[in-house]
């Protein structure tokens, strides 16, 4: 056998191959920027196709190194390198071609199935917790974790309750029907959470410590800072030796724990029938720290609520001893600690229960 | 009050100025809201405390005054430049109405001349927001200002026989008051008389007839003391609140009268011309006793954890004249301040006398008060007490919180309304199970008998109007898309008459419009009564209560056909439903609205649903639609609770796929697609076995409700 036996075919094969392949030449160095990706992947498939009938096993190339065996030894290992060449040229123009447009597919991929993950979330509207309940919540949790237990009494309450044990005079002006509501059998509609005092110290005896969140009513005509209706936090500790030092500890630790350590108090004489000694207590403005701001009116603080060491007679009314005992009390207005937090501007807003007001808590 | 810094210094002689004295009257009790300029003067805007009326005086603040700033009050000058002759020559004065009127003093100065007032009388009750009226007329006022005596002088001559009766007014006499409003009186007002008619409302305001004028010439003074109560009551009904009865009503000294007496005189004879009769008329049955407080030093520290030496403490109160009773014992050995030992100081006790001004002066911790905000509640140190006890919350607290973040997490926002509604919702709603306990339909509610808004007059028996309420006004203002959801107690009457009225927790729901994502913009698709009984079962869920059913049921607020009664441990516990069309109606509500009430209390306290570990499957269950058509009237708890019944050890679970109606099925009936799971726990099924089990429940459910397979 002669080399005669492959004699011009390389060249034939080479050029059916290169006229084919012709369309796809541009793509061997970039070139398919122009393609949308409809036409990438047609080009792609036909590449692929191209290469089957040009690399398969049933493509000239293929019978042309089939005849490499019968070509005489002298000359077998030189058309064997020609008919390699051949073959690397041909896979290298494909492999290239391919390259550029795989890499144009993907980037057009990308493109296609990119996401906008700014857009909201799968989920169905949420509900929002009043004001009011949030930051009771948050009171609740930080004076139970100070020993403190959390009570409730009555809405509807009796005059000795509401008023005569907490010592209040029978001609104290609260007790009239322009300050309280009563009911038609006679009963009040408890003035404040102090009420509460009383049944935690009849069903319990010292050491105790309670505190009592809860509703409270005043015959106010609503307006932008008043409410007929209102939540109270009431404090209570009675113990052997307890002082105002104490007093003055407690409230100063919750108001560091619900606005932070660099909080100070300051307790300012005040009258109270139910609490003697009696102090009002404001604590420094969390805004401005005490410097000064719209919020605190300029004073640096801000007026927060009342307190005083439990009135003797209030003791007395509960069958405690206050030689032996003493204690303190404190409380506060929930929907004045709202409309400081949020800075509500009009009190009513709590209980119009606006939906563009009640989405805006969390 | 209106406090001048110049007057306060007259009286106490104290150097601090106006900013140094507002800081520290602050924080003395006497907190001061503003202070502005007034010419060569500031004024101090306090604002006192209820129970010290002595601090609605110039004197009283001064006392206060003296105390921190060290030094005395010094009272102002008291004698008349002319006097001459006995009251009783002149006038006479009888005291009818003794229990109104515990104090009346009178005293005459003739020959005055009615003037305006000298440019410095004018300049200072400007300065304090009082408007000058003439000479005289504006010394009882400064006198007023200064000492806290409200005192009223009359044209002596226009009184009928020149004499004054203190009496309870005759049921419908008139009077002409100093504003020229002509008032009719009752038999409980205190006026003072002349011998033909009233000429005064006592403690309130003079009348017009016997009032100062230009041509008056001699007058008489009034300063007295009257009931607090009897004075209130009058300003009350007769709606006249002056600077007088204000004072009147929280107490004025009961004897300081004679003291404003001399100084009134003291200055009209000084500025009006006169003389002055040489004594006062002073009808004073029952003289004031002064009470006797004993103190313990010691108290002081115990009470307000101060260390306020004994001295000191003697001193505060003396400043404020709270004198010690004469000698005795302990009290008379804290005399001199030399040393002591602080053993015996701690031993030491003594006896003070609360001042005639000083009501509120009462027990030995009114003592400690004083002398504590004197020495600055500013020096008590802060001390967190030893814990000794255990933190707790209210019962359930667990629950309530559970139940509305799952509400929340159902798109529900929590609400708070008034517990007061209208009387109008009574008939509109039937109220949770076991509420009403009293038969009487008058008083089977609680009812306010002074509401502040109108109407709103009943305590609540149910939730539901105040959240419709809530819900009109979102419509009102723009919000179609509303669920709301409230806690809190609603109230009936006690079952015995004049028992403690009833309170109960309970819950609400309402839910209109459509269910929308978050941070989306369109709708999704209506709410409707599935939407609100979902939220309900997770409420429920999240509270881990036993298991609750729902059960069709009628009720007056609820559209008929689509309302549900809830029961829990075979209790009814609350209902749900679409709001029925004349409630509806009476909203103005164009679109369906769902609502719920359940009784909250019960569901709190039911036994809590227990977890009991049930092993995982070994073998693979099987599971089978049926598409049955059945008459629409027929419920799915009917064709579950038919399967369940057959008692078939291998059916594990009938769930509900889907309910079709409309085209090709036929009106009244509905398609409902179960999926029933089958299982063995020794053994995989078999198709023949599973056939069988399927046929069997199918051919049930068609026979029991008339039902047919869909195929
Ligand atoms: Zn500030």
């Amino acid at each position: 056998m002669s080399s005669g036996i492959v004699g011009q075919q390389p060249e034939t094969v080479r050029e059916a191959f290169e006229q084919e392949f012709g369309r796809f030449a541009r793509f061997r160095a970039g070139g398919a920027d122009e393609l949308t990706f409809a036409e990438a992947e047609t080009a792609l498939r036909e590449l692929a196709e191209l290469r089957t009938r040009h690399t398969g096993k049933k493509s000239a190339l293929a019978g042309l190194k089939k005849l490499i065996g019968r070509v005489a030894a002298e000359e077998r290992a030189a058309v064997g390198q020609q008919i390699q060449q051949l073959e690397n040229e041909i896979i290298a123009a494909l492999e290239e071609s391919k390259q550029t447009l795989d890499a144009h597919v993907a980037a057009l991929r990308v493109e296609r199935e990119l996401l906008d993950v700014t857009l909201p979330g799968r989920r169905t509207r949420r509900g929002h917790q009043h004001p009011i309940t949030l930051v009771r919540q948050r009171i609740e949790d930080i004076f139970v974790a100070m020993g403190y237990t959390v009570e409730d009494g009555p809405e509807i309450e009796t005059d000795f309750y509401n008023f005569d044990a907490l010592n209040i005079p029978p001609t104290h002006p609260a007790r009239s029907p322009q300050d309280t509501f009563y009911t038609t059998e006679g009963f009040a509609l408890r003035s404040q959470t102090s009420t509460v005092q009383i049944h935690a110290m009849q069903r319990r005896k010292p050491p105790l410590r309670v505190i009592a969140p809860g509703k409270v009513f005043r015959r106010d005509t609503p307006d932008a800072t008043h409410n007929p209706m209102f939540f109270q936090l009431e404090g209570l500790l009675v113990d052997r030796g307890i002082t105002m030092g104490h007093l003055k500890g407690t409230v100063t630790e919750f108001l560091r724990r619900l606005y932070g350590p660099q909080t100070r108090t300051r307790f300012r004489p005040s009258y109270f029938p139910f609490t003697e000694p009696s102090a009002e207590f404001d604590f420094s403005c969390f805004k401005c720290n005490g410097a000064g701001c719209r919020l605190c009116k300029g004073s640096g603080w801000i007026e927060l609520g009342g307190s005083g060491m439990v009135h003797p007679n209030v003791l007395r009314a509960v069958g405690i001893d206050p030689q032996e005992f003493s204690g303190f009390a404190f409380g506060f207005g929930i929907d004045r600690m709202c409309m400081l937090n949020f800075g509500l501007d009009d009190i009513r807003l709590l209980f119009e229960n606006d939906v563009r007001f009640l989405e805006q808590f969390n | 009050m209106n406090i001048s810094y110049n007057w306060l210094r007259e009286l106490t002689g104290a150097r601090l100025t106006a900013g140094e004295l507002r800081e520290r009257l602050t924080m003395a009790g006497l907190e001061v809201e503003a202070v502005h300029e007034a010419g060569d003067d500031f004024v101090l805007e306090i604002a006192g405390l209820s129970n010290r009326p002595d601090w609605l005086s110039h004197l009283g603040v001064a006392r206060e005054v003296s105390v921190l700033a060290g030094g005395e009050v010094r009272l102002p000058e008291m004698r008349a430049a002319r006097e001459e002759g006995k009251t009783e020559s002149f006038t006479s004065v009888e005291v009818e109405a003794v229990d109104l009127c515990t104090r009346f003093t009178a005293r005459v100065v003739r020959g005055v001349s009615i003037a305006p007032s000298p440019a410095w009388l004018v300049a200072r009750l400007q300065a304090v927001g009082q408007r000058s009226i003439n000479n005289v007329a504006d010394i009882t006022n400064y006198v007023m200002l200064e000492l806290g005596q409200p005192l009223h002088a009359f044209d002596l001559e226009k009184l009928n026989e020149r004499r004054l009766v203190v009496r309870r007014a005759r049921a419908g006499e008139r009077l002409t008051t100093l504003d020229g409003v002509e008032r009719e009186l009752d038999a409980e007002m205190l006026v003072i008389a002349d011998a033909a008619r009233a000429v005064a409302l006592a403690g309130v305001m003079g009348g017009a007839e016997t009032e100062i004028s230009d041509a008056t010439r001699d007058i008489l003074i009034e300063a007295a003391h009257f009931a607090p109560a009897s004075v209130r009551r009058t300003s009350r009904a007769l709606g006249l609140q002056t600077e007088a009865s204000d004072r009147f009503e929280r107490g004025v000294d009961p004897e300081g009268q004679l003291r404003a007496q001399a100084r009134t005189v003291a200055l009209i004879t000084e500025l009006a011309g006169g003389t002055a009769t040489t004594d006062a008329i002073d009808l004073y049955p029952q003289p004031a006793t002064p009470t006797i407080v004993p103190l313990r030093f010691s108290r002081v520290r115990e009470l307000t954890g101060l260390d306020v030496p004994m001295r000191d403490s003697i001193r505060i109160l003396g400043a404020l004249g709270i004198e010690r009773a004469g000698a005795d014992g302990a009290g008379s050995s804290a005399d001199d301040g030399g040393a002591r030992s602080a053993a015996a100081e701690s031993e030491a006790a003594a006896n003070f006398v609360s001042p005639s001004w000083r009501t509120d002066i009462r027990i030995e911790e009114d003592l400690v008060e004083e002398v504590g905000r004197h020495f600055g509640y500013d020096k008590v140190s802060d001390t967190l007490p030893a814990a000794n006890v255990a933190g707790e919350y209210r019962a359930h607290e667990g629950r309530r919180r559970a139940s509305r973040r799952a509400l929340n997490a159902c798109g529900f926002d929590e609400a708070l309304t008034f517990s007061f509604i209208d009387t109008a919702h009574d008939e509109q709603f039937e109220f949770l199970p076991g509420l009403v306990r009293r038969a009487d339909e008058a008083s089977r509610l609680v009812t306010l008998s002074n509401p502040i808004i109108e109407g709103a007059a009943r305590m609540r028996p149910t939730l539901l109007a105040g959240l419709l309420d809530s819900v009109r006004h979102n419509f009102n203002h723009g919000t179609r898309d509303v669920r709301l959801f409230e806690m809190g107690r609603v109230y009936a009457a006690d079952s015995e008459e004049g028992g403690q009225p009833r309170e109960t927790d309970a819950c609400a729901l309402v839910a209109t419009g459509v269910a929308t994502e978050e941070g989306h913009a369109g709708a999704s698709r209506e709410l409707d009564f599935y939407d609100l009984k979902g939220a309900l079962e997770a409420a429920l869920a999240a509270m881990n209560v036993a298991p609750v059913e729902f059960a069709a049921t009628g009720a007056r607020h609820l559209r008929e056909g689509q309302a549900a009664q809830l029961t829990c441990e075979g209790r009814a516990v609350g209902m749900l439903g679409r709001l029925a069309d004349d409630v509806a109606a009476a909203y103005k509500f164009k679109q369906p609205v769902y609502v719920a009430e359940i009784d909250f209390a019960a569901l709190l306290a039911a036994a809590e649903a227990g977890v009991r570990y049930a092993p995982l499957a070994r073998f693979p269950s099987v599971t089978r639609d049926a598409s049955l058509v059945a008459p629409r009237r027929v419920t799915f708890a009917e064709m579950q609770r038919a399967v369940v019944e057959l008692n078939l050890e291998q059916v594990r679970r009938v769930a509900l796929v889907y309910v079709y109606e409309g085209e090709r099925v036929p009106e009244g009936r509905r398609s409902v697609t179960l999926r029933i799971e089958y299982r063995a726990d020794d053994r995989t099924l078999r198709d023949e076995e599973v056939d069988e089990l399927h046929g069997r429940i199918v051919g049930t459910l068609e026979e029991k409700f008339g039902a047919q397979l869909k195929r």
